[in-house]
């Protein structure tokens, strides 16, 4: 590889996925009929004799997904007066001095500014601009929590500090005072074992599925019934909790069962469940699919190809035929019919739940079977392409024998084209599988992206856009650099004197 | 061994004849038939295809299947029969019989497919083997492939469906503008391979242009790797269109197709399952026939294959 090839790749890399959000942001925000969030709304429905409450509503959730910036003159005339005031009750009037101010200070601003239709009374408007929109995500986009992260005007006092200490379970850690999270860096008993919160990524939170969540905690924080245990907490109190020490942050306002629990205001935190989250999900399920795959595909493929034109060759290619020709839909019932009723395993994952290696079975092999007929195909092919190459006749002719021809030769040599696509079907493990999961009802990422689109938890989509693309934009390199490293004919990068 | 002199007489020496050289003539279209018309089990099943799709694109006239008219909509006794005589394929939750809806929807379906493949591989071909190459402009392609074929394919899909509407066109335009980037991803890589052989640098070194280069020294190459790359596609075209129906974003209420029965048909999997059946096995048995008839075709269209 030339010096310098790798910096640049990856910079380009980053331009492309910064285009890919660009294009997902113009999408999401611009193209998407932003009316029709509405279609399934309840509330909406029931405000329709209204129509002030109902341009309420519509601006103000509109703000909430982040189309625009939405003010109306109870917000204005709510800065320059107190509530409940007789003064406030006047501005917010049609005919007020106030409402003047307000609609000459937000047209200037270059808002659009309306007029409800019952009251007659104001509010304004305007679109977020798309780059605005892009410029705020990306800098949010990494968070950095040091001793002076919390402001906190009701707490002056918070005393602003990094110490080394133990968590109350016993465990090392780098304890902040003043910084959001209060154990920076920890070990704990959980894989994997070592963990840091001091450099978190923040994608937005989620709306209005997971109303007001994180969209990176929805997607990694364990499912299922929390798993309580005895603890001690700093107080002294000991008590039945599924509390985890390390995901500790700050509150503002802790109440009185905080108060019971913390000596300080590091009172939120996250709970261990006994189900793991839907990247853990999908990531286990993808794993292992993945392994059987390739520990299952590769040699048979390869098998197959040393008796080319024979039986299992033959057996193989039907099995290869069969799916590709018949949709996913129609084998994944197949063969979850062939699962239940022979071999009693359960038709739905929630059954027995994510602790029973039973539950995973048939999702796992149905994720498998495309895999295994992609990698069967493919093997085939490059290892015949192998065997009919000068240099394995010339081997032959100087007296080694198939075996050897095979491993040291062949197999060195088919391999590469199949190793520059395993960073990408590892990659692939994170986003799920739509249709396995749908039909097993596996609590895992494939039902995330259909389900965030149809109910416009545009957060969300961004969110997952982001994960997917930098993930497989990564992927991509990594293969390169695979094939690259086990064949050193390859290069990526222009050679002097050539186009 | 004297008394056999008279066997033999003397040949004159002849010119034209001496320069006319000895190799038989070769033509590689015939010789692409006479391979493949030598297989009798390819030529069987190239047969049963054309059959199979005649029928499909000739069967939905006549019995003029629409799944907006329900006319059995209110008569129990004609939902959900059993494959009979009477009714081939049984009849559905509306009544209607299965075995015109299936046939409609295959015709869609294998319209569809084809107008898709030919569409990404009109555009893919030459890009791809463009692609391939320049280094140049292989720099900026990858770049271009790598925000293509991230962009979540089902939100493309969507908004399309929510800007051009349901049908037949927006259908094809959802399934055509981002899938050429990877028809032309794969031609990319196959170009790269044979890109800088002996024969291509010494072609080059005559000062052929690149354009002929890829039209005359490596496409006819490839058209055993098109072809297998063809045979795939079509059939998974068909499973994508499923895809998009169980998503619902296929072609829409007004149109039958292979996808949207499948898909409706699921939720009667336990109680009917001929329903979800019939389907899926009229679409495996079209697909297979297709598949096996592109390999056969790619082996024959493989000059090394010739003799």
């Amino acid at each position: 590889m030339k010096k310098g090839y790798l910096g640049k790749r990856l910079l380009r890399s980053v331009l492309s996925v910064i285009i890919i959000m660009l294009i997902v942001f113009i999408m999401v925000y611009s193209l998407v009929p932003r009316d029709n969030i509405f279609f399934e709304d309840s509330t909406y429905r029931k405000l329709g004799a209204k129509p002030d409450d109902k341009t309420n509503y519509v601006y103000s959730t509109w703000e909430r997904l982040g189309y625009l910036d939405f003010v109306n003159i109870n917000d204005y005339a709510g800065t320059l007066y107190e509530q409940g005031s007789d003064a406030l009750a006047k501005a917010i009037e049609p005919d007020s001095k106030e409402t003047q101010q307000f609609r000459e200070e937000y047209a200037a601003q270059g808002y659009t500014v309306a007029t409800y239709t019952a009251s007659g009374r104001a509010y304004a408007y305007k679109d977020i601009p798309l780059a605005t929109r892009i410029l705020k995500w990306l800098k949010d986009l990494i968070q950095i929590d040091t001793p002076w992260a919390v402001k906190d005007p009701n707490n002056p006092d918070l005393p602003r500090y990094l110490k080394f200490g133990t968590t109350p379970t016993g465990g090392p850690a780098l304890i902040g005072s003043g910084s959001v999270h209060k154990y920076l860096l920890y070990l704990d008993s959980r894989f994997p074992w070592l963990h840091q919160n001091i450099i978190t990524l923040n994608m937005g939170k989620s709306y209005p599925s997971y109303q007001g969540i994180e969209v990176l905690t929805v997607l990694f924080q364990p499912q299922g019934t929390e798993v309580k245990r005895p603890v001690t907490f700093e107080t002294g109190l000991e008590q039945e909790s599924a509390i985890i020490f390390g995901t500790l942050t700050y509150k503002e306002t802790p109440d009185r069962m905080d108060r019971q629990k913390f000596v300080d205001n590091y009172a939120n935190f996250s709970t261990q469940k006994d189900q793991p989250s839907m990247v853990g999900t999908s990531f286990i399920m993808g794993i292992f699919a993945m392994l059987l795959a390739y520990f299952l595909g590769l040699p048979i493929g390869v098998l197959m190809a040393k008796h080319k034109d024979k039986l299992v060759d033959k057996l193989g290619m039907v099995y290869i035929i069969f799916i590709i020709a018949v949709p996913s839909l129609a084998y994944i019932y197949l063969f979850r019919y062939i699962g239940t009723n022979l071999f009693n395993l359960p038709s739905i994952f929630t059954t027995y739940g994510a602790n029973d290696v039973r539950s995973w079975i048939l999702p796992t092999i149905s994720l498998a079977l495309p895999s295994i007929a992609g990698l069967m195909l493919w093997a085939r092919r490059y290892v015949v392409d192998q065997m009919n190459s000068d240099y394995v006749k010339f081997a032959k002719s100087k007296g080694l024998n198939q075996s050897e021809i095979f491993s040291r030769h062949i197999f060195k040599n088919a391999i590469i084209p199949i190793a520059h696509g395993i960073p990408a079907s590892l990659a692939g493990c994170i986003s799920g599988a739509i249709i396995t999961e749908a039909i097993y009802s596996v609590g895992g990422m494939g039902k995330m992206l259909p389900r965030a689109i149809n109910q416009y938890n545009n957060t969300m989509i961004v969110a997952l856009a982001f994960m997917f693309s930098s993930i497989s934009v990564l992927a991509v390199i990594a293969g390169d650099i695979i094939i690259t490293k086990i064949d050193p004919r390859i290069s990526l990068s222009e050679k002097e004197g050539r186009n | 061994m004297e008394d056999n002199k008279d066997l033999f007489s003397f040949v004159e020496f002849d010119e034209t004849r001496s320069e006319h050289i000895a190799a038989p003539r070769y033509s590689y279209w015939k010789s692409v038939g006479r391979t493949f018309f030598k297989d009798k089990f390819a030529v069987g099943v190239a047969i049963f295809m054309i059959l199979l799709v005649a029928f499909a694109l000739i069967q939905p006239m006549f019995s003029g299947y629409s799944p907006t008219i329900a006319p059995n909509i209110n008569t129990p006794e004609l939902k959900f029969l059993q494959p009979s005589s009477e009714h081939i394929f049984g009849t559905d939750n509306v009544g209607n019989e299965v075995f015109d809806a299936v046939w409609a929807g295959a015709r869609n379906s294998i319209i569809i497919s084809f107008v898709c493949t030919a569409i990404n591989m009109l555009i893919g071909i030459p890009i791809g083997a463009l692609w391939g190459f320049s280094k140049k402009m292989d720099k900026w392609m990858i770049e271009v492939y790598n925000v293509i074929s991230n962009i979540p394919f089902l939100l493309l899909a969507m908004i399309l469906s929510y800007v051009l509407g349901a049908g037949f066109k927006p259908l094809i335009f959802t399934m055509t503008c981002t899938e050429w980037v990877f028809v032309a991803y794969f031609i990319r890589t196959q170009v790269m391979i044979i890109r800088d052989r002996e024969y291509n640098m010494a072609s080059k070194c005559l000062g052929t242009s690149t354009w002929t280069m890829i039209m005359k020294n490596i496409l006819p190459y490839l058209i055993s790797v098109i072809m297998t790359y063809i045979s795939r596609m079509i059939p998974s075209l068909i499973s994508y269109e499923v895809f998009l129906s169980y998503m619902g974003l296929g072609l829409g209420t007004n149109h039958a197709s292979l996808g949207r029965a499948i898909s409706q048909y699921t939720s009667y999997m336990n109680g009917y399952p001929h329903l979800f059946w019939i389907p899926v096995s009229i679409l495996a048995i079209i697909s297979i026939s297709l598949y096996i008839v592109g390999q056969k075709l790619a082996d024959a269209a493989d000059p090394r294959t010739h003799r």
